[in-house]
């Protein structure tokens, strides 16, 4: 805490996250349980909760990976669609247990392809990665709008909507608690936090990539390639993202529609600005943010509209934002 | 020839929201402040325009409320990025999403749905001439006064700007209040184009002015220029619906997507370098 605008921004949040619930006449008692119980307070909570968890986990980590490297991946939206899209489209010709794999590693194909150029026009032909991400995001949502009214559309459906995916391809739970289910992406994420931070901690590659990310002046000086670091960062970003966004095909929805990912891909940057930097942190931000998703998703059922969660996540992705003023040098 | 005049009405119509929004995003760029928040502009003026005018039943009530929307917005950007130090793509971004969720939330608890349709809104045509207004004064000022030299001069380098004897933070006001009327003015616009307020209805268009700032390498008469060839693609769109071109069947999709694909193309630099303002960004 600087001075008073931060103090003010703070307020501002808070009355922004606050204030909208006395617009709609439910008392604020009420509006909290509701958005207790409907997160982690009552069992059906846990259901939305953990549901909402894989994709914030793994898509965290995959914005983290770029922001170390000194990225900002806006991108994470579009690469998490193309990868839903590509995963259902593989579930749907394989409805076995392989099929399941392979969707997911098509999945995460897709996002890296569809980031690659961001970090190619970065690299080498000093376009901004902001930039780039943000058309390519706007491609990919009218991309998979097409796949899905055209060659995937369940002929049967009046929706735009991909076939259900026959039972053996979706992934199973790895253990139940009542109607909650523990999917394989939640251990898959977790173990991707502790890959990413063993590698960066440990290994020479994890080094050089946030040589790029603090200065890459100085890490070109000492001999880093720079060009091919961001690239394959970038990347791996979007292969990350791609997993994110075919999770939720594979281990929640069983389908594929249009706008599926519905800005999970904002929220997973929020998960990775707020942890800061360090790839552990991001389980307990995702948890944070997943609980805010499903909280103010179960507040709908007390009239109050879920546009509230993006003037909190927003809100509260400032706060984070102003608390840490540079996140990597992203140009200098 | 009448569809042929039908089409140019078109674009006219479809394209200065883009325009508005274009030079309003040049604008804040050339005073070294990243705009990613046109979006978030656009959709809270047409939802505030709409929510005002349909309550109080006056357009221009509501014209006002757009505007108010918008400039808040906008020098809420300027405070997060100066003042916070946030980094702009982070407020952009928050600015975006504040703004989504915002609309989305106003429109469903404040006010009965059916009234939303009913807004009364001002003629079409004050908005056009207001855009070409907007459209000569930016084209001529850029160039040719003092202001718009000293805005260009912050953009480059507020560091050497301020030992000049301005005050960078003092222009980047000035230059943000301006992205939030032309952004009001637009958001507007699509609204009164619409007829009523409906959940994210601006549907990209702020980010289709942002390329047509970069594809405009910054420049203004360019950024126009871009600003409704993409009108024009969106005309095309909706006359052809879908129909063959030369035989071959393009989905609307591929016709959305168009200006995001030249943007792309664009920032190879294959079609010729242009360079962001060099202070862009930082500070």
């Amino acid at each position: 805490m600087k001075n008073g605008h931060h103090w003010a921004l703070i307020i501002i949040v808070l009355a922004l996250s606050i204030f909208p619930i006395f617009l709609t006449g439910t008392p604020l008692p009420d509006a909290a349980r509701s958005f207790w119980e409907s997160s982690i307070g009552q069992p059906r909570g846990w259901v939305v909760t953990l549901r909402e968890l894989s994709p914030l986990l793994i898509g965290g980590v995959a914005v983290l990976i770029a922001l170390r490297a000194g990225l900002f991946n806006i991108g994470a939206e579009g690469q998490m669609l193309v990868g839903a899209c590509a995963a259902t489209a593989v579930a749907l010709q394989m409805p076995n247990v392989s099929g399941a794999i392979l969707a997911a590693i098509a999945g995460m194909v897709a996002g890296a392809l569809w980031a690659y150029p961001a970090g190619w026009l970065k690299a080498y032909r000093g376009g901004h990665e902001v930039i780039s991400t943000i058309m390519l995001n706007q491609i990919a949502v009218r991309l998979t709008a097409w796949f899905v009214k055209s060659p995937m559309k369940d002929p049967n459906q009046i929706a735009d909507t991909s076939p259900r995916l026959a039972g053996a391809a979706e992934w199973v739970p790895v253990a139940s608690f009542g109607r909650a289910h523990l999917t394989w992406a939640i251990p898959i994420g977790l173990l991707l936090c502790w890959l990413l931070w063993y590698w960066l901690r440990h290994r020479v590659a994890g080094y050089e990539l946030q040589a790029v990310g603090a200065n890459p002046r100085a890490a070109k000086v000492a001999g880093v390639n720079v060009s091919q670091i961001t690239t394959r960062a970038m990347a791996a970003s979007g292969a990350l993202s791609g997993l994110a966004g075919a999770t939720i095909v594979l281990a929640d929805q069983g389908r594929f529609y249009e706008n599926i990912s519905a800005g999970r891909g904002f929220d997973a940057l929020g998960v990775a600005l707020l942890a800061g930097g360090n790839p552990l942190f991001v389980i307990p931000t995702s948890m944070v943010f997943a609980i805010l998703n499903a909280g103010t998703s179960g507040m709908g059922l007390e009239g109050i509209p879920k546009g509230l969660s993006g003037l909190i996540l927003g809100g509260l992705i400032l706060i984070v934002g102003s608390l840490r003023t540079k996140t990597g040098g992203s140009d200098e | 020839m009448n569809d042929f005049l039908t089409f140019a009405m078109n674009v006219v119509a479809l394209g200065l929201p883009l325009v508005l929004a274009a030079l309003g995003g040049l604008v804040s760029e050339r005073s070294g402040i990243m705009n990613i928040a046109l979006e978030g502009k656009l959709l809270g003026a047409a939802c505030a325009t709409s929510l005002v005018a349909a309550s109080t039943g006056s357009p221009i009530l509501g014209l006002g409320a757009g505007l108010l929307t918008a400039t808040i917005l906008s020098l809420g950007l300027v405070w997060l990025t100066q003042s916070l130090r946030i980094d702009h793509v982070v407020a952009g971004m928050a600015i975006n999403l504040i703004s989504l969720g915002g609309t989305n939330f106003a429109a469903k608890a404040l006010i009965d749905q059916n009234q939303l349709s009913g807004a009364p809104t001002l003629a079409k045509e004050m908005y056009w001439g207001l855009g070409v207004l907007a459209a000569v004064v930016i084209i001529v000022g850029f160039a040719r006064t003092r202001p718009g030299l000293h805005l260009f001069a912050v953009g480059e380098d507020p560091h050497k700007s301020r030992q000049m004897g301005l005050s960078p933070i003092r222009v980047r006001v000035g230059a943000l209040l301006t992205t939030g009327i032309l952004c009001g003015l637009g958001g507007a616009l699509i609204l009164t184009n619409a007829g009523g307020f409906t959940d994210g209805m601006t549907a990209g268009r702020g980010f289709i002015a942002l390329a047509a700032v970069i594809l405009a390498g910054w420049r203004p008469g360019a950024a126009v220029a871009a600003a409704l060839a993409f009108g024009a693609i969106e005309a095309l769109r909706i006359q052809l619906q879908g129909a063959p071109v030369f035989g071959v069947e393009i989905p609307t999709e591929a016709w959305a997507s168009l200006p995001y694909i030249a943007t792309l193309i664009a920032l190879t630099g294959f079609l010729g370098k242009t360079s962001p303002p060099a202070g862009l960004g930082r500070i």
